[in-house]
């Protein structure tokens, strides 16, 4: 019975370590979202006043899209000229 | 000339051939077939079973040699070169990349690059139901170690209910290495096999009207209180504290989630690590499965995998995959008797890795029953929250019994 009693114990202390680590992930989500709210807020207002002076919203989201799918999120569009 | 075509067939395979080489060969051929013509994971399970191939060919010299022929006296061991030099290439292989627990960590740095921890910061509370459905591999571990498998080989055999390969590997070579193939292969097979496995539980499990919880209607009822303002700072100081804590709590998980961690950062930090990132998803990772899979595939010969306990394997490894679902599931159900915003128990059962499979083999489950119930973001949450609970499950297992 020695070693079913040990992974007794193992699951006890497995299921309690998993439930706290993803505790602790919560709790870090949650601070780190605040923190970053608090100190880092997103700066888009200029980017987005620039793109509609000359092309439609809908034009700017597909042409974001498709930029964003072809460099895999490297590039962002600011900007669209007609020339 | 009988000498002469005596000494012919020596040289050939079919002196060695025995019935049991054959039974490998037929494995091998099953399993390249359903890699190849059934798409079942053929990234992995293609290499695993050439592996088993090249390893079952009498005479080739390619099948791994068990631990003992390279142990010498006083505690050490055989060097690189001798271990080549003795028992060919693929033991040289995978005593230097298999044995030392290099490749899993390093195909976590693959994964961790590839993962979006996006939908999990954005729900947050669905984490737990990643820790809910780690709970088929410690049930495992129980029932194994009644029907006689010894605590680390029923610790290894369990952890198949994490369904993460490169974690399993990891387990079983700290823990239980005889068993690696068979461990290997089973939860390959099974994470190919969770568009049937997850059904299977749910629709026992799940009621019609739980099926059909909708998921941005309960967003809307119920906003949550904290929006996230810029993802893409949180997504770069997430896995940098998240390292951190994990190795204050579960050091023995640390080879994982830390690579795994890492691959993340390069990927979130941008175009000034995006060299790195690619480097992680593309050339490393695919070079570490090349060498996995086939070293992995090459551990089953015929002695070691034709055993009772390859059977065992078989058995308790689907069981562990089972009980994982239905831990997720029933913890969603006991969550919903006591909260206002129901979650969809689908989500639940996405808390086993298997990413991103499994949700989007729920996301279609609850597109059956409600075609406007897109639950994919939400089922990912718990999804990734499932890679880091069962690193953390096979940490524990690791700095107990190892």
């Amino acid at each position: 019975m020695q070693p079913f009693n040990e992974a007794l114990s193992i699951m006890a202390v497995g299921m309690i370590t998993v439930f706290l680590i993803l505790f602790l992930i919560v709790l870090i989500g949650n601070l780190i979202i605040r923190f970053s709210n608090k100190f880092s807020p997103e700066i888009v207002a200029e980017v987005k006043s620039k793109k509609t002076q000359s092309t439609s919203e809908n034009t700017f989201a597909a042409i974001s899209a498709a930029i964003d799918i072809v460099t895999k999120g490297k590039a962002k569009v600011t900007n669209i000229k007609k020339i | 000339m009988e000498e002469i075509l005596s000494k012919l067939y020596e040289m050939t395979a079919l002196s060695g051939f025995s019935y049991q080489v054959a039974i490998m060969w037929v494995i091998a051929f099953v399993l390249l077939y359903l890699g190849i013509k059934k798409g079942y994971e053929p990234l992995l399970l293609v290499p695993i079973a050439f592996g088993v191939l090249l390893a079952n060919f009498p005479g080739g010299g390619m099948g791994i040699v068990p631990a003992e022929y390279i142990d010498l006296e006083g505690g050490r061991y055989k060097n690189l070169f001798e271990i080549a030099h003795d028992y060919g290439i693929m033991n040289y292989l995978y005593y230097s990349l298999i044995k030392t627990g290099f490749l899993p960590p390093i195909i976590f740095m693959g994964v961790g690059a590839l993962t979006d921890f996006g939908p999990m910061l954005r729900n947050l509370k669905l984490a737990f139901f990643g820790a809910a459905a780690q709970i088929g591999i410690f049930s495992v571990l129980l029932v194994a170690v009644l029907l006689g498998f010894t605590l680390e080989e029923a610790a290894s055999l369990g952890i198949i209910g994490g369904a993460d390969g490169p974690t399993a590997i990891y387990t079983t070579i700290k823990l239980a290495p005889h068993l690696l193939g068979p461990i290997a292969i089973a939860a390959y097979s099974y994470m190919a096999l969770v568009p049937v496995i997850i059904p299977l539980v749910a629709n026992l499990l799940i009621t019609k009207k739980e099926f059909k919880i909708n998921m941005r209607e309960m967003d809307k009822k119920y906003p949550a209180k904290h929006n996230i303002k810029n993802l893409k700072t949180v997504k770069i100081i997430f896995p940098i504290v998240l390292g951190v804590v994990t190795a204050v709590f579960v050091p023995s998980s640390v080879p994982l989630l830390g690579m795994l961690l890492f691959g993340n950062l390069i990927k979130e930090i941008g175009t000034s690590t995006a060299r790195l990132a690619d480097a992680a998803t593309g050339p490393i990772m695919n070079t570490a499965t090349i060498f996995l899979g086939l070293t992995v595939g090459a551990t089953m010969t015929a002695e070691v995998f034709l055993s009772p306990k390859t059977l065992g394997i078989v058995v308790g490894g689907f069981i562990a995959f089972a009980v994982s679902i239905a831990g997720g599931i029933v913890a969603v159900k006991i969550y919903n008797l006591f909260a206002k915003k129901k979650i969809n128990p689908l989500i639940g059962a996405t808390g086993l890795s298997a990413v991103p499979m499994a949700s989007r083999v729920a996301n279609e489950l609850a597109l059956k029953h409600d075609s406007n119930n897109h639950i994919l973001q939400y089922c990912m949450a718990s999804n990734i929250s499932g890679v880091i609970g069962s690193a953390v499950a096979a940490g524990v297992l690791i700095s107990f019994l190892s």
